[in-house]
């Protein structure tokens, strides 16, 4: 990365001036590293908003760029969430039953651990095994690999399986609906092994945190989510600067001319697929630490069209002029109003976008909530 | 003289009607042919054949000395091994420069690793502007496409070609909605051109032909009716009955 794409594309730097400003910022107004103007659920808000700006992200490079209408991201954002829940799980039900393993008169053994944790975590659902998705859950490496590796694999053989068909356009669409949707029952189901509609939960208490208060969690995430927007961002605008950039949005304006010059384009769509799920559940594994729980309902057909919805109103392509502020920001924005909205008075979902947002930022019962420690100074 | 392209007894049928019919044809390395004939002769369906897009229910298209066949490969492949191909409408990627899309176009690694990791060279970006000026195009570089004439845009498909290096152009109608100057301009890259390639030009007007100063062959119904010099298919009673037989119905 030479010193003259920023010059080109100086938007990048406004973009990781502005994020970083904007850290710093609740950094220093947090309750654990500043001066508590914002509360730790707050902070926590703020970093699951930049997870979903990188999950949006992802989403304006398949939509905005390669002109895949792709309804199903969220089903990989998600995955990540649960392959990160479940070592974080897996860990701290191993803390626990430890603990009160210590003091039996006989040390546990490695195998009254297993069996304690199987029996903690699975008791819910009516069984006591732990089954075997979870091989790797007491590793947090392994565990961090599968973040990246089992949503790439679904990626990469889902969108084989589509792109080689020359499924394209609503159908493409339909299909990745299908695709979450079908994932989301299955997860629903209690014996799928991870909880059936409990989902994982206690996420937010981090292993081997224990001395560190949810209020420095809070902000080190935030500052985890930041990092990882910053450099996804960076690494986008890189990938669409050059020549790459140029082949996608040939495809998406005209993917039979494009075979014509000699590109493979199935290929091409595979690969931005592939990449942008892989974004996707990195987003998801900061964001559902932060969120607390995650269940099946995270991987509903909705999620994704919300995904979609807060792109096309943030505006897609926006990250070119560097104004993924726009894409993102608006987009996690939207998100939160609308959760908040949701939340605080029950309403459907079905209000139209900006009403929502002017509403939840304007509104009462909002501002109450929410912005309530902000105000009050 | 072995030939670039030989097509021998394909035949295509869509819902039942015959689109081509046991056409045979062939093209040397560097020559200029013309393919006329009425609307429905075919001409279109066999530009497809041999671009990949559609597949014939029977016959062979050989490619090369060593006789690829080009009926197993993919579009991509087919324009990898030199075959490029210029459509009737232009179809130029409008939302970028008129630089973004000679790079795309420019001979290199079509893989998505090799894209991704492609920076233009000093070499690669005098190679656009080569072709650029070749085409005519010099002053428009960093123009949108989308913002260029009906000609350039001819112009610049045509650039998109050249900078393809195919050993085989097949081009669609190029004068089609051009003034005098721009078919003039055309006449004279196309000539150019088949110096050092095979272009098959496909075309209604027979003017254009005419400048073209070409071997042409006639199409009608899908089969080849007659082929030579222009005043040589044109004195022919069969292709007179085609063609003016139609226009006086």
């Amino acid at each position: 990365m030479s010193r003259s794409f920023f010059l080109r594309n100086p938007s990048v730097l406004v973009f990781l001036l502005v994020l970083a400003l904007f850290t710093l910022g609740v950094t220093l107004m947090s309750e654990a590293y500043g001066t508590a103007l914002i509360s730790t659920s707050f902070v926590k808000t703020l970093g699951k908003t930049l997870c979903l700006c990188l999950a949006a992200l992802a989403m304006d490079l398949i939509w905005g760029y390669a002109g895949i209408l792709s309804l199903g991201h969220m089903a990989f954002f998600a995955l990540g969430g649960y392959m990160i829940g479940m070592w974080l799980m897996y860990a701290r039900t191993e803390e626990i039953v430890v603990a009160a393993l210590a003091n039996e008169p006989l040390p546990a053994t490695a195998q009254e651990i297993q069996n304690g944790i199987a029996g903690q975590i699975f008791g819910v659902v009516g069984a006591s095994e732990l089954p075997p998705v979870w091989l790797f859950a007491h590793s947090l490496p392994l565990q961090l690999m599968l973040v990246v590796v089992v949503p790439g694999v679904l990626a990469l053989v889902f969108g084989w399986l589509a792109f080689r068909s020359r499924v394209t356009g609503v159908y493409l669409s339909i299909l990745t609906q299908a695709m979450t949707l079908a994932l989301a029952l299955y997860l629903f189901q209690n014996d799928s092994g991870l909880r059936g509609n409990n989902g994982l939960s206690g996420l937010q208490n981090i292993p081997g945190l224990d001395g560190v208060s949810q209020a420095a969690v809070s902000v080190w995430f935030l500052w985890a989510s930041a990092v990882a927007l910053g450099l996804a961002y960076l690494t986008l605008a890189w990938v669409v600067s050059g020549k790459f950039g140029s082949v996608i949005r040939a495809i998406r304006d005209d993917e039979a001319r494009v075979r014509f010059l000699g590109y493979l384009v199935e290929g091409y769509k595979l690969f931005v697929f592939t990449l942008t799920a892989i974004i996707a559940a990195i987003a998801g594994a900061l964001y559902y630490p932060q969120a607390g729980i995650i269940n099946p309902a995270e991987l509903a057909p909705i999620a994704s069209i919300y995904l979609a919805v807060w792109v096309a109103i943030g505006g897609r392509r926006r990250f070119r002029w560097g104004f993924t502020p726009s894409t993102g920001w608006i987009g996690g924005w939207f998100c939160w109003a609308c959760r908040l909205w949701r939340s605080r008075c029950l309403r459907p979902r079905a209000l139209a976008g900006c009403s929502i947002w002017c509403r939840a930022c304007a509104g009462p019962t909002a501002r109450g909530h929410r912005l309530a420690p902000m105000m009050a100074r | 003289m072995t030939a670039l392209l030989e097509v021998s007894g394909i035949s295509v049928t869509f819902d039942g009607f015959r689109a081509i019919n046991n056409l045979s044809f062939s093209i040397g390395p560097a020559e200029l042919r013309a393919i006329i004939g009425p609307n429905g002769a075919g001409k279109t369906t066999f530009m497809d054949i041999v671009t990949g897009k559609t597949r014939p229910d029977a016959g062979n298209v050989l490619w090369g000395e060593r006789s690829v066949s080009l009926l197993k490969l993919s579009e991509a492949q087919i324009a990898r091994i030199g075959v490029g191909r210029k459509f009737q409408r232009p179809t130029v990627f409008e939302d970028q420069s008129v630089t973004d899309n000679l790079i795309m176009a420019l001979r290199a690694p079509r893989s998505p690793w090799a894209v991704l990791g492609w920076r233009a060279r000093p070499v690669d970006m005098a190679r656009v502007a080569d072709l650029a000026a070749e085409v005519g195009l010099a002053d428009a570089l960093p123009r949108k496409a989308g913002e260029l004439s009906h000609g350039q845009k001819q112009w610049l498909e045509i650039g998109m070609l050249l900078a393809q290096e195919p050993q085989l152009l097949l081009v669609d109608e190029p004068a089609a909605g051009m003034t005098l100057a721009e078919r003039e301009h055309t006449t004279r890259l196309l000539v150019d051109l088949a110096k050092t390639r095979a272009v098959v030009v496909v075309e209604h007007d027979m003017e254009f032909v005419r400048r073209l100063n070409c071997k042409v062959t006639v199409l009608h119904e899908g089969a080849v009716l007659a082929e030579g010099s222009l005043d040589h298919v044109t004195r022919d009673q069969r292709v007179i009955d085609v063609y003016l037989g139609r226009s006086e119905r």
